[in-house]
């Protein structure tokens, strides 16, 4: 290379590629330590009495009426779909209650469920969080010698590990009841055909869970991650819950994609 | 609460209910005036090209990657769980149409409508609400310039061409997706894969279906992103608020849409 100073226009695209392959390292190790350090805090940090309950109230009831809005509509639309797709090449439709069960059980209560939570519990944490931060509770907190993560990352983790694998079961339930009342309104499949559990088995069964697990975990970390790096003032606060979001959301299908295809390999059909 | 009689209690759960009436039908109507104030001027258009060409930008070109992500883990979703159901009915030849269906019809729409929400409908809230909270807004009044058709006409455009041309595209990569997740993952070759696709069970109907869909989905996005854009108070947490609302709203608008217009156009 010349010994010219560079300026910003002789850059070029290798600075443009290489320096967000080095944002994105950075991230996705301060993700990582965010992470570490909430498992060293459940470990080992101080019990604060009502803190992670106070949680799962906020995050798992004051979710309830909005999961069960979303996952009652996704029912009826995924059946309904799914009916006119059997129409088109058969008209038959004993076994449209058993399909949609175990898709349901295996992934669409799971990942729709958890991008519905992702919108709700993503933005709530990172909204609060980073209004935290601007208006420098957090720096008030190190001041009081109680870590941020302590303090606020570990009683909203466990929430949401509990809270996410409750509200998408009760979520998959009232999308199985939505679907089956489509399903006899629309194509006059009686409700004893549609409840047909013969297609779920453990393999289903265990994948599902999985997920929720691991759905539950990724959302609040990456939302507080989201949040504690918040910086300047209420545009900040607003940036910060928009990456929450998106963070979650990408997180979300990338996990459902490798534990699906882990899951094909494991327990094949 | 342990000495509450029940007639208070029940008196409680009444208010409880009627408040979040109120405020439902609070935003419900806020956003109907801001719709029709939109309407009034798009007919004729009164549009600042320049803020319509910055949003464009700002939301469509912006968006470009997470949808090709989300669109192709989308395509190759939509194989794993559909190879079970093919394969006992023996014909995986149609594993390319009943993925297709699905990713045409519901998924693709769907999915990149959740992404732009939160990508999109999120920032454009966080947007709007640091101007409300910083006076913004009413400098621009005071400037004798309309907010509706500055900022909030512009953005509603912009959103609801964003969500029809992501659409388009996310449908085109879920299926390139799907494709090669097919060939990988349950070893069904390509040709096979588009004979399944284009072997006429699926029709342009099924395209414009989720297109149409698409359309109403940016509409509500638009809507309640600025709604809830102007209507922020308090600062720094108002905006995180606003924020938390929009992508609530937006989403539960989706659905419930998604299954009227699915069931209006059957």
């Amino acid at each position: 290379m010349s010994a010219q100073p560079r300026t910003p226009a002789t850059r070029g695209i290798a600075f443009d590629v290489g320096s967000a392959a080095a944002e994105f390292a950075r991230g996705a190790w301060e993700l990582y330590s965010v992470f570490a350090r909430t498992l060293y805090f459940i470990a080992k940090g101080k019990r604060e009495k009502g803190a992670t309950a106070a949680q799962m109230y906020a995050i798992g009831n004051k979710s309830l009426a909005f999961m069960t809005i979303t996952m009652g509509f996704i029912g009826m639309i995924m059946v309904y779909q799914a009916g006119l797709q059997t129409q088109r090449i058969l008209p038959d439709f004993t076994l449209l209650g058993a399909t949609f069960l175990e898709l349901l059980v295996r992934d669409l209560a799971a990942s729709i469920g958890a991008l519905m939570l992702a919108t709700r519990v993503g933005a709530g944490i990172a909204a609060e969080i980073g209004s935290m931060v601007v208006t420098e509770q957090i720096d008030a907190l190190r001041m009081c010698a109680a870590d941020p993560i302590d303090f606020l990352v570990k009683p909203r983790f466990l929430a949401s590990l509990v809270m996410t694998t409750a509200l998408i079961v009760w979520a998959g339930a009232v999308a199985f009841a939505a679907g089956g009342a489509t399903a006899y309104f629309a194509f006059d499949v009686p409700w004893r055909t549609f409840a047909n559990l013969q297609l779920v088995d453990a393999g289903d069964l265990i994948t599902g869970l999985t997920k929720c697990v691991a759905y539950g975990g990724a959302i609040p970390i990456i939302s507080a991650y989201c949040g504690l790096s918040t910086f300047g003032g209420s545009e900040g606060v607003g940036w910060a819950t928009t990456r929450a979001v998106v963070s979650s959301s990408l997180a979300i299908i990338a996990l459902n994609f490798f534990i699906s295809a882990a899951a094909l390999v494991v327990f094949p059909k | 609460m342990t000495t509450t009689q029940p007639a208070a209690r029940a008196t409680k759960l009444f208010a409880a209910a009627g408040a979040s009436f109120l405020s439902a039908a609070e935003t419900a109507g806020g956003m109907g005036v801001l719709f029709g104030r939109v309407l009034v001027r798009m007919f004729p258009p009164r549009v600042d090209r320049g803020e319509l060409r910055r949003n464009l930008y700002k939301m469509s070109v912006k968006s470009v990657p997470i949808v090709i992500v989300t669109a192709l883990f989308t395509g190759a979703i939509m194989v794993i769980q559909a190879a079970p159901i093919v394969k006992r009915l023996g014909a995986e030849g149609l594993v390319g149409w009943a993925a297709g269906f699905g990713t045409l019809r519901e998924i693709a729409p769907l999915l990149t409508a959740l992404m732009i929400s939160g990508r999109v409908g999120a920032n454009n809230t966080a947007e709007l609400g640091t101007m409300v909270v910083t006076d913004q807004i009413d400098a621009l009044r005071a400037l004798a310039i309309d907010p509706i058709s500055f900022l909030v006409l512009p953005r509603f455009i912009s959103i609801t061409i964003t969500l029809l041309v992501m659409t388009i595209y996310a449908d085109a990569l879920a299926l390139f997706g799907a494709t090669y997740a097919s060939r990988a993952l349950i070893g069904v070759e390509p040709q096979a894969f588009v004979h399944g696709l284009t072997g006429g069970l699926l029709g342009f109907g099924d395209v414009a279906n989720g297109l149409l869909k698409s359309v109403v989905f940016g509409l509500v996005i638009a809507l309640a992103s600025c709604h809830f854009g102007l209507s922020t108070t308090g600062g720094a947490p108002g905006v995180g608020k606003s924020v938390n609302a929009t992508v609530v709203a937006s989403a539960a608008g989706i659905f419930v849409l998604d299954y009227f217009v699915s069931f209006l156009l059957g």
